[in-house]
């Protein structure tokens, strides 16, 4: 009797056990690589897409037309939910994927980790800008085809900066932040000046101003050649950057709530700051959570000449059961002509050259920002900004070391700590990770 | 359930002879265990496997997309203890255990005792403190999130009051406030449930207890301390255990209290309300870090906190709740003295077992 109970148990136990590693160590072993072709043979029924904003309907009903393939759309609320499935997919062997999945270029690095778990993607010449191509290649192989780019801009309100007597327009905003030679400095000193004559901020966060400014360095926390990250409390660079921005967020500058803290919509409606540092993409984002109050405008000026914060990629997984079509559909939904959509539908910026020529683009009037034609001002922009929009280098521990620097700059807004303080703190929090560091 | 199929399977089969016998004698041994088994096995693939799986993470390099690395020993458990954010978050959780636990406790004792009388529509009012723990804890977490932000219910009207001289919430902010604000949280959520229970264990104590210590002159709150505790001393060491736990193990409401979405969810800026949970998320599963084995290592740590303090809540329960109640744990001396009193006088013993044995 006694026996035979442990053998049960024994034998549901392995049973059990064998189970599960069966099941976690199945479905892996996927090899990348070109993928197969899309043929008549192997055409699915239904594509799943995963992205985070809206498609342009019009879009997705000519896909179907002209391939008779549904396209289902899997919606996310926001980037940040789209990357933690993607992240929990690609570990476990692909469970859970969509056919194509949107990747922000602020985690393309994290994803592309193991290029082999993504389809290559063939080569479509001219289509893009050469930098955003390049971005969106791992050792010389398309592994993502670019929808937008994020030409930042500064979105101000004039109403509020023409009642605080320093900017009554557009033009003349753009002189008060330094006009053609605005630097950084140059600009958070007009924000000192506005907030000593109003009683609002002058922007809402200075931590995507100094993400600005930290991805125009060319190599700002890694080395590019061993991809080790430098030591940051010799980082003479990058220190000098953090403290002009922590000096004025100690004067007082910015509210301190960036775009994702639960107040940022309720700041807008509250007229609580006059202006934000706005990618392309943010536009509508903005228009979205300041609807009604009126005043909005886009500057074209922006310190240090220019830069990008963002844009996305089509990209399609390699254990996807249909990846033949999958690649035609990213290829489908990040056309010129799709891109001029997605001007119309979210405001983002395409990175398609043919879709920035557009005239469509460049002329459509944007009621919430006062008839301003923003493809032209996001165009202007751009091309002010140049290749040193592609940012600098970046490696496996970029986004980190960038989002404990920038919590920094969120210490001293909140009053939490002065800036030496917050230098410190970060300083001994970059250590505490224990990283081999290039010297 | 499972003893009631052993019972009425057994004598159906007790019966059966001939070519059946060996079948079944086989499903007398062998078929409680399969009719128990669901549970088990769904345990061992969900409970059992991944925890002794974890400790095989713990011991190696492991990251997210690579799997297991180098064997690495006890590094990972070293690294965690030398992370001073690993201190802090163990600091916020206690911190914000004891802003949730403490004040919950002593509310849901007294909704409970109020309960406990002849209310009218009794059911009503039962049934509505349990409504707070009907929503999500990420509900929970989002519209408390809003009530103490820079436009919320409070931070504004604090202002006009002239208690806040600053435009931004203070909440998000300063550490110990955004800890009673989390705090409020779990109390909001887990009180109605807690008093629910204490309720069930206080109509089992007995009202000739009270009715014997209203003769002797207590006062309700006299009861309250000398009957109602006492007699619900074995579900308050259960609900502090839970609720040991069960808070220790916050997350939801930190990861969800400033919003969550982009840049946000890791517990503020400076880790204000990072609680080890939340730590162990970050590290394993957050934005940039990848640390499974770290995080692993994360986890059995505080396993064992966890353990131990419960152990020592367990202690501290018994000798509070068991000064002022029955003979079971009373220290031998006690008891034999308390004996001989109650031989001495035999006519006190109603008085002596409600509440005046221990002293």
């Amino acid at each position: 009797m006694r026996r035979t109970k442990k053998f049960a148990g024994i034998a549901v136990f392995a049973a059990v056990t064998a189970l599960t590693l069966t099941a976690c160590t199945g479905g892996g072993g996927s090899a990348g690589g070109g993928g197969e072709k899309a043929t008549e043979d192997n055409k699915p029924e239904q594509l799943t897409v995963a992205a985070w904003m809206d498609f342009p309907p019009e879009l997705l009903a000519s896909f179907e037309e002209e391939y008779g393939i549904k396209i289902a759309v899997e919606s996310f609320p926001d980037g940040a939910s789209a990357q933690t499935v993607l992240r929990n997919g690609l570990s476990s062997g692909g469970a859970g994927l969509s056919d194509v999945h949107l990747i922000e270029l602020d985690w393309w690095t994290e994803m592309m980790a193991a290029p082999d778990d993504w389809v290559e993607l063939p080569e479509i010449p001219d289509r893009w800008v050469d930098w955003k191509v390049k971005q969106g290649s791992v050792d010389d192989v398309i592994t993502g085809y670019g929808t937008d780019i994020g030409p930042l801009g500064i979105a101000f309100n004039q109403d509020m900066t023409s009642a605080a007597g320093v900017a009554a327009d557009p033009e003349l905003f753009g002189e008060f932040i330094g006009g053609d030679a605005a630097t950084w400095e140059s600009f958070l000193d007009a924000g000192r000046e506005y907030v000593a004559t109003s009683d609002n901020y002058f922007i809402d966060s200075l931590s995507s101003a100094f993400q600005a400014a930290i991805n125009l360095l060319p190599a700002a926390f890694e080395d590019p050649e061993s991809g080790d990250p430098y030591n940051l409390a010799d980082n003479a660079e990058v220190k000098e950057l953090f403290m002009t921005f922590a000096d004025a967020a100690d004067d007082g500058v910015s509210a301190g709530i960036p775009i994702g803290h639960a107040d940022w919509g309720a700041g807008f409606q509250n007229q609580q700051w006059a202006t934000v540092v706005t990618p392309a993409w943010m536009t509508g984002i903005i228009a979205e959570n300041a609807a009604g109050i009126e005043g909005w405008r886009v500057s074209s000026t922006f310190p240090d000449g220019g830069g990008n914060w963002g844009g996305s990629f089509f990209s399609v997984p390699a254990t996807g059961d249909n990846t033949g079509w999958a690649v035609k559909l990213a290829d489908y939904l990040t056309s010129p002509e799709a891109a001029v959509q997605w001007f119309h539908t979210t405001g983002q910026f395409p990175s398609q050259v043919e879709a920035i020529e557009n005239a469509d683009i460049s002329e459509t009037e944007n009621e919430f920002y006062g008839g301003l034609r923003l493809g032209q001002v996001y165009g202007d922009l751009a091309a002010a900004a140049g290749d040193s929009a592609a940012g600098g280098f970046r490696g496996e521990n970029f986004a980190g070391i960038q989002s404990l620097v920038t919590d920094g700059i969120s210490l001293v807004e909140s009053g939490g700590a002065t800036p030496e303080e917050a230098w410190e703190s970060v300083v001994g929090d970059f250590e505490a990770l224990g990283f081999d560091t290039a010297d | 359930m499972a003893t009631e199929t052993l019972a009425t399977g057994a004598p159906r089969t007790a019966r059966r002879v001939g070519w059946g016998q060996r079948l079944s004698r086989w499903d007398i041994k062998v078929s409680p265990y399969l009719y128990i088994s669901p549970f088990f096995i769904v345990f061992a693939v969900f409970g059992a496997f991944p925890l002794f799986f974890n400790v095989v993470v713990a011991l190696h390099d492991w990251h997210r997309r690579s799997g297991m690395g180098d064997f690495v020993g006890l590094d990972n458990f070293a690294w965690v203890l030398r992370q001073p954010l690993f201190w802090r978050s163990l600091e916020n959780t206690f911190s914000i255990f004891l802003w949730g636990g403490i004040p919950q406790l002593i509310l849901a004792l007294v909704i409970a005792s109020i309960l406990d009388q002849n209310l009218r529509a009794r059911t009503f009012w039962r049934m509505s403190v349990l409504i707070p723990f009907v929503v999500m804890p990420v509900a929970t977490s989002m519209i408390f999130g809003q009530v103490y932000g820079q436009f919320g219910l409070l931070v504004p009207n604090l202002h006009d009051l002239g208690l806040l001289t600053q435009y931004s919430s203070p909440f998000f902010q300063d550490r110990q406030l955004s800890h009673i604000a989390i705090g409020s949280m779990v109390i909001f959520r887990w009180t109605g449930y807690n008093a629910l229970i204490f309720l069930a264990a206080m109509q089992a104590v007995p009202r000739d207890l009270y009715e014997a210590a209203t003769v002797d002159g207590a006062g309700r709150v006299r009861q309250f301390f000398s009957v109602t505790i006492p007699g619900i001393r074995p579900t308050l060491i259960f609900i502090i255990l839970t609720m040991t736990i069960g808070g220790l193990e916050i997350f939801d409401e930190a990861r969800m209290f400033d919003g969550g979405g982009t840049g946000g969810g890791t517990g503020g800026a400076d880790n204000q309300w990072t609680t080890v949970v939340l730590y162990l998320y970050n590290l394993g599963f957050g934005d940039w870090q990848d640390r499974l084995g770290q995080a692993a290592a994360v986890g059995w740590i505080f396993a064992a906190i966890i353990l131990t303090l419960s152990l020592v809540n367990i202690v501290l329960t018994r000798t509070i709740a068991s000064s002022d109640s029955g003979t079971k744990r009373m220290p031998k001396f006690l008891r034999a003295a308390s004996k001989a009193r109650a031989q001495a006088a035999p006519s006190a013993d109603v008085n002596e077992s409600s509440e005046g044995n221990a002293r």
